[in-house]
């Protein structure tokens, strides 16, 4: 995205393609192409085959025909766990942006040991398995758990902190939120400060400078993050099932339930089609959106 | 490392090559189905099995883990390969997707599975093949409990059990867990399957006596249970049940007595209600196209001896289905046995046969209901 040209410029003015540095013109006689087949293959078997099966089942099992999807969207229990998943799953990754941003931001101006310190403490939990963490949560949650003790002692709660949306959430958020950091990092640290300062020295407020300068040049983290946030929040099963409640069942937990419990495979099926056409139309919208932004920015870029 | 094994490989392939070859030869001659098995002559008797029958035969035996199942391999697994001669191979926990991916596939790896009774009766001849009750002998089955497709494999309650700090020993009835008035606190539900507990127990809160329960007014039971929804928290796993017992979270809860009496032998303040207790069972199946049936129903037969039983009650708490099992078990373990007969007066058997063929379309409703 950072790539793009500036838009507006003409077709005729643009740069010649570039060789990239590093790549060799010289030809090696296989085709590096077929580097890739391994990698294709795995993509087949363990992904598009059992994707294709879902899809199949969802229209043939029991027997051929629309039964299940009929059954979906029959039911405005089953719509409201879709609904339920989507508002979660978007939840979670506004509140991931609102604490990765400016931590992001923190560890892009710190020096370098306290940078260190900054992404050891992401990156632990982030390579702790997400069981652990979940139970964790379980033993500091409850109503008699460590957070309610604390609340206690400072004359407040108890509160129900688990098993409801407020533990997903917290468990969720806990679990993504490396998926945020780390992307909006990469890109923040290769924003260049000397433009935040140009316009400080033009005149903005440093609030005014941030806001159009630096902000502007994060989205494309802003953007990768989010997007990794919300669709991992999409399919989330663990964290959920331990910390939630049944009464606000996600769709993977209700996924789980139709293939195990009722053995009703073809409406497994089709709850992960329904999951799965959600997410490529919002991914769309995403897409137009951002598209759209891109332009005014690039417009709002040229004003500056 | 290499350099010895370089010569060994050369030997192994041989030696795969020709052990490739002979099985071919073997399966040619022999016709590839189960070597036939000699289980002796006579009626069969629970709990015997002849010595070496099952030599060279693998049996994988498939239940929930935990002390239950390691209860299970000490009772009846272990002895019986043994004696049998058969090797015993231990999976779970048994999932019913397993299962159905088994028997679709036509590759059943699992040989005797441990269920749900609500939900093996209505697989009968589906997913699980009938009982060969000419190597099984149930005569000693508590009666009522083994039917075509599975025998029990222990019996448990799903009980009311209730803080005795909070509530001292008064909470009695299905009409004390439902009265949140007298009672007030949270109640843990078990949620994600169903069965044999909570609707019947709303019902009786609701007045319906306890012989004319079935067939159970779902709907009826439901509307009862909305009185309590925001008191309920629900539970998924046992586990999870006995931990929220220990932990405090919930005040009252309709758990199985097993994972009941672990929270209190762990100190946790509660007791059991046996009014309100509604016997539900675990059952031994075997899935349809098992490889090799006659060893699982002769494992099966040698599960349910009196001794096995006996045994797995004194390592699990769980209650015995032999008529005459006497396990030695502690004062306190004797309060969650459904053979004292102090206990199994008061308490109420599920009609598994109802369950069984109401049970996809009660979890639907309930699911729904739950999430609703």
């Amino acid at each position: 995205m950072s790539q793009a040209p500036p838009v507006g410029a003409p077709e005729a003015q643009a740069p010649p393609a570039k060789v990239r540095p590093g790549s060799k013109p010289g030809r090696t006689g296989t085709n590096p192409l077929l580097l890739l087949l391994p990698a294709l293959a795995l993509i087949l078997g363990i992904f598009a085959y059992p994707l294709a099966e879902s899809m199949w089942r969802s229209v043939s099992d029991p027997q051929l025909g629309t039964q299940n999807y009929e059954w979906f969207f029959g039911s405005s229990g089953n719509l409201a766990i879709l609904g339920r998943t989507l508002w979660i799953a978007l939840l979670s990754m506004l509140i991931c942006l609102a604490l990765a941003y400016p931590y992001a931001y923190l560890m892009v101006i710190a020096g370098p040991k306290a940078r260190a310190a900054l992404i050891v403490i992401v990156l632990i939990p982030f390579w702790t398995s997400l069981m652990i963490r979940s139970f964790a949560w379980i033993v500091l949650l409850q109503d008699s758990g460590l957070v309610n003790s604390f609340l206690g002692i400072i004359g407040l709660g108890p509160y129900n902190l688990i098993r409801n949306t407020t533990g997903v959430l917290i468990g969720m958020v806990q679990v993504l939120l490396p998926f945020m950091v780390l992307p909006l990092y990469s890109v923040m640290s290769g924003v260049d400060m000397r433009l935040v300062q140009a316009a400080q020295s033009l005149g903005a407020r440093p609030a005014v400078a941030f806001l159009r300068v630096f902000v502007p040049l994060s989205m494309p983290g802003v953007v990768s993050g989010c997007l990794l946030v919300f669709i991992q929040a999409l399919g989330f099963y663990i964290t959920p099932a331990l910390l939630g409640s049944p009464s606000e069942m996600l769709i993977s937990q209700y996924i789980y339930m139709q293939v195990n419990q009722q053995l009703q495979w073809g409406r497994g099926g089709t709850l992960g089609v329904v999951l799965l056409v959600a997410t490529l139309i919002l991914l769309g919208v995403l897409g137009l959106m951002m598209r759209r932004s891109r332009r005014l920015l690039g417009d709002r870029g040229k004003l500056l | 490392m290499l350099s010895l094994n370089l010569p060994r490989r050369g030997r192994s392939v041989r030696l795969a090559l020709l052990g490739a070859g002979s099985a071919v030869l073997l399966a040619a001659c022999g016709g590839g189905g189960p070597a036939e098995i000699d289980l002796g002559e006579g009626p069969a008797k629970a709990g015997t099995v002849k010595a070496g029958a099952l030599d060279g035969v693998n049996l994988t035996f498939v239940s929930y883990g935990g002390i239950y199942q390691d209860g299970q391999m000490a009772a009846a697994g272990t002895p019986f390969a043994e004696e049998s001669g058969a090797k015993i191979l231990q999976d779970g926990p048994t999932e019913y997707a397993k299962i159905k991916a088994q028997v679709d596939s036509n590759n059943v790896t699992w040989d005797v599975v441990d269920t749900d009774s609500n939900w093996a009766a209505g697989q009968c001849g589906k997913l699980l093949q009938k009982l060969d009750y000419s190597i099984i002998d149930k005569s000693k089955v508590t009666e009522g409990l083994a039917s075509d497709c599975y025998v029990p494999a222990m019996q448990y309650a799903s009980v009311v059990v209730a803080n005795t700090e909070k509530f001292g020993d008064s909470v009695k009835t299905w009409k004390d867990f439902f009265d949140t008035e007298k009672y007030p606190g949270k109640r843990g539900v078990q949620s994600g399957d169903i069965g044999g507990g909570i609707l019947e127990g709303a019902l009786i809160a609701d007045g319906v006596a306890p012989d004319e329960l079935y067939p159970l007014d779902v709907d009826r039971a439901l509307k009862k249970l909305e009185t309590i929804r925001d008191s309920i928290v629900y539970w998924t796993t046992g586990a999870q049940a006995q931990q929220m017992l220990e932990s405090g979270e919930i005040d009252m809860g309709v758990v199985w007595s097993g994972r009941a009496y672990g929270a209190v032998e762990n100190g946790a303040p509660y007791a059991p209600a046996w009014e309100t207790g509604v016997v539900v069972m675990d059952v031994l199946t075997v899935p349809t196209n098992a490889k090799n049936p006659k060893a699982s129903m002769a494992f099966i037969n040698y599960y349910l001896g009196q001794k096995q039983q006996e045994k797995l009650t004194e390592e699990t708490s769980y209650s015995p289905i032999h008529v005459d099992a006497k396990p030695q078990v502690n004062a306190e373990g004797q309060k969650f046995l459904l053979t004292n007969p102090e206990v199994a007066d008061k308490v109420l058997t599920s009609d598994f046969t109802w369950w069984g063929e109401n049970y996809a379309e009660t979890l639907e409703k309930f699911t729904a209901w739950v999430s609703g």
